[in-house]
């Protein structure tokens, strides 16, 4: 069974074709990273898979069902994950609370019993909580879990987005470039962290990054996307050695 | 200062014991906060949690305040009775309201909409003269609980504080839960709370919907405690007092919702108190409420959750 299978998806802005007849694939305990110069569609791509945005024409399935007729969270709750590349978390609630929202399609408390604050309502929001504090604290930040994520810095804002976007432990996580804006070492320790997710929990990751080192090291397999096409597509090495991508966007 | 979490109950209590300090009018004055509580509550579900733009309170307000009023009039239902169709009619009407959010409206747009909403909403109170008296307003008989009359303001306040007491821990409850949690994230970005597989549409409706039901309660409180209801009741005035309440109060912030409507119905009603100053009511209202945002832009709970921490986790955002 496939993960995810993008077939010829088109997405169009009035007459701008953001992306244009694009097909790829992704599977579990594999990092598909996707790169291109600014304005060249990959986000879009993601909002096309997650629901934000309508196909033009073509077809998206997640583990050989259609998805590109669901809604948002419809497609979040088919066990889709995404982080944003700007903004994303909640800055009026606490890093637990992003976290416990990132959790909200496993909190199946009634409205009766939470009215009535009942033992069950009550032992679930526990549960919720002890389960978001144990992610977060996997992650190094739970000294963070009371704090307002606007106070957040960019790298413990990057984090609690990634735990709450993992804290239902989905097939596929989206990842819009995680690495900006954080200093090396927690650049390294973020590498690190997806390269674990990949390759013990096996789920699928494809991640959009400009840091090109990074995508180099942590990939399995690159995609190239400029003007909304795919114009290459290999492991790492190739692409470093592709003269359309190095012109394209290495800029070489 | 160390404060004990009995603090929550404590004071409960003591308000339990106005009556025998308050002459009928200042009990009257209290019954009126009461009412606005719930205004206040409802309201800040969707502006200041749900964070958005909606002014369609006081159409809630009024049918609630209508539903009781008619009801009890055309019926001959006792009030007690009505208080929860009231709530309902409400909750409808937030169900009517969230039409346009649902659609897309955002922002001032959202605001003209709902505003408009309101004012059609009075113009149908003025247009149907058989059930809400017109423009010549519906008097509303003395309430009735369980078979007793509520003949005094002290009557009133107890079976009121019961009721504002009930609806106020419930909503605190939920806002306290997953459900609570929805709606600020909401608040917050709408993409990525979908994107966390919350159905952002139905909690649109859910808050709208709660924010009815609250509303409509204080409306059908109303109608008891003023005993006439009128199509001005629920004119554009009425809309910058709700909102004062909540901005005064906090946006987002339960305790707030009750600080503002404390300030907003008392200071009136104390100014008039005093001789002296009466006629200049309507500048010391404005000033007062200028100078709370000024300093306090976040609203008396703010200043709450700075005299001490016990508040803040509970009652306080931002
Ligand atoms: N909602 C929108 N309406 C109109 N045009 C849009 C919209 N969203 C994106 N675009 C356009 O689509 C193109 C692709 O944008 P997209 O955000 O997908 O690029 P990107 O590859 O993610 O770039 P970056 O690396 O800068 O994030 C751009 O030309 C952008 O201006
Ligand atoms: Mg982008």
């Amino acid at each position: 069974m496939a993960l995810l299978t993008v077939t010829n998806a088109t997405v169009q802005f009035g007459g701008l074709i953001a992306v244009n007849q694009v097909s790829f694939g992704a599977e579990p305990g594999k990092v598909r990273a996707l790169i291109g110069p600014n304005g060249a569609g990959k986000t879009t791509l993601f909002k096309a898979i997650a629901g934000e945005e309508q196909l033009a024409s073509g077809t998206i399935h997640f583990q050989d069902q259609a998805i590109h007729t669901l809604t948002p969270h419809e497609i979040s709750a088919r066990g889709i994950r995404r982080t944003f590349q700007t903004g994303g978390l909640f800055g009026e609630l606490t890093a637990l609370e992003n976290v416990l929202t990132g959790l909200h399609t496993q909190i199946p408390s009634s409205f009766g019993g939470l009215l009535a604050n009942t033992r069950s309502a009550k032992a679930v929001e526990k549960a919720a909580t002890k389960k978001a504090l144990k992610l977060l604290d996997l992650m190094g930040i739970a000294h963070v879990a009371e704090q307002w994520a606007r106070d957040l810095s960019g790298g413990q804002k990057r984090m609690v987005e990634i735990v709450r976007a993992l804290a239902t432990d989905p097939p596929l996580l989206l990842l819009d470039e995680p690495a900006v804006g954080l200093a090396p070492p927690v650049r390294l320790e973020l590498m690190n962290i997806i390269r674990r997710l990949v390759d013990e929990e096996n789920i699928g990751v494809i991640l959009i990054e400009h840091a090109i080192e990074f995508v180099m090291t942590v990939s399995d397999t690159i995609m190239v996307l400029n003007n909304g096409e795919v114009i290459a597509e290999g492991a790492p090495e190739e692409i470093r050695q592709n003269k359309d991508v190095l012109e394209a966007y290495l800029g070489r | 200062m160390k404060l004990n979490r009995s603090i929550f109950w404590i004071f409960p209590l003591l308000v339990l014991a106005l009556p025998l300090v308050l002459n009928q009018y200042l009990q009257y004055v209290v019954n009126l906060i009461l009412v606005y509580i719930l205004v206040g509550v409802g309201f800040n579900i969707v502006v200041g949690n749900l964070g958005q733009l909606a002014f369609s309170n006081v159409a809630f307000f009024g049918i609630g305040a209508y539903a009781s009023g008619i009801l009890t009039t055309q019926l001959g239902m006792p009030w007690w009775l009505t208080v929860i169709p009231a709530g309902l009619c409400g909750a409808l009407a937030g169900c009517a309201a969230s039409i346009p959010a649902l659609r897309g409206v955002r922002l001032f747009y959202l605001a003209i909409m709902t505003l408009a909403f309101g004012e059609l909403m009075r113009w149908l109170y003025i247009r149907t003269p058989g059930l809400t008296g017109g423009s010549m307003g519906l008097t509303v008989p003395e309430p009735a609980v369980f078979g007793w009359m509520l003949t005094t303001e002290y009557h009133k306040f107890y079976v009121f504080l019961f009721i504002v007491v009930v609806v106020v821990i419930a909503t605190s409850r939920l806002l306290e839960s997953r459900i609570g949690r929805a709606f600020l994230a909401i608040k917050n970005d709408e993409n990525a709370a979908a994107a966390m597989g919350i159905p952002t549409g139905q909690y649109f409706l859910l808050a709208f919907a709660l924010s009815g039901f609250v509303v409509g309660i204080g409306g059908s409180m109303y109608a008891a405690l003023v005993g006439h209801l009128s199509p001005e009741d629920f004119d554009l005035i009425q809309v910058i007092l709700h909102f004062a309440i909540i901005m005064v109060g906090g946006l987002g912030s339960l305790i707030g919702s009750i600080l503002g409507s404390i300030l907003i119905t008392a200071t009136p009603e104390v100014i008039r108190h005093f001789e002296w100053l009466v006629g200049s009511e309507e500048w010391i209202f404005g000033v007062s409420i200028i100078v709370v945002i000024l300093f306090l832009p976040r609203g008396l709970s703010s200043l709450l959750a700075k005299v001490n921490s016990i508040f803040k986790d509970r009652y306080y955002r931002n």
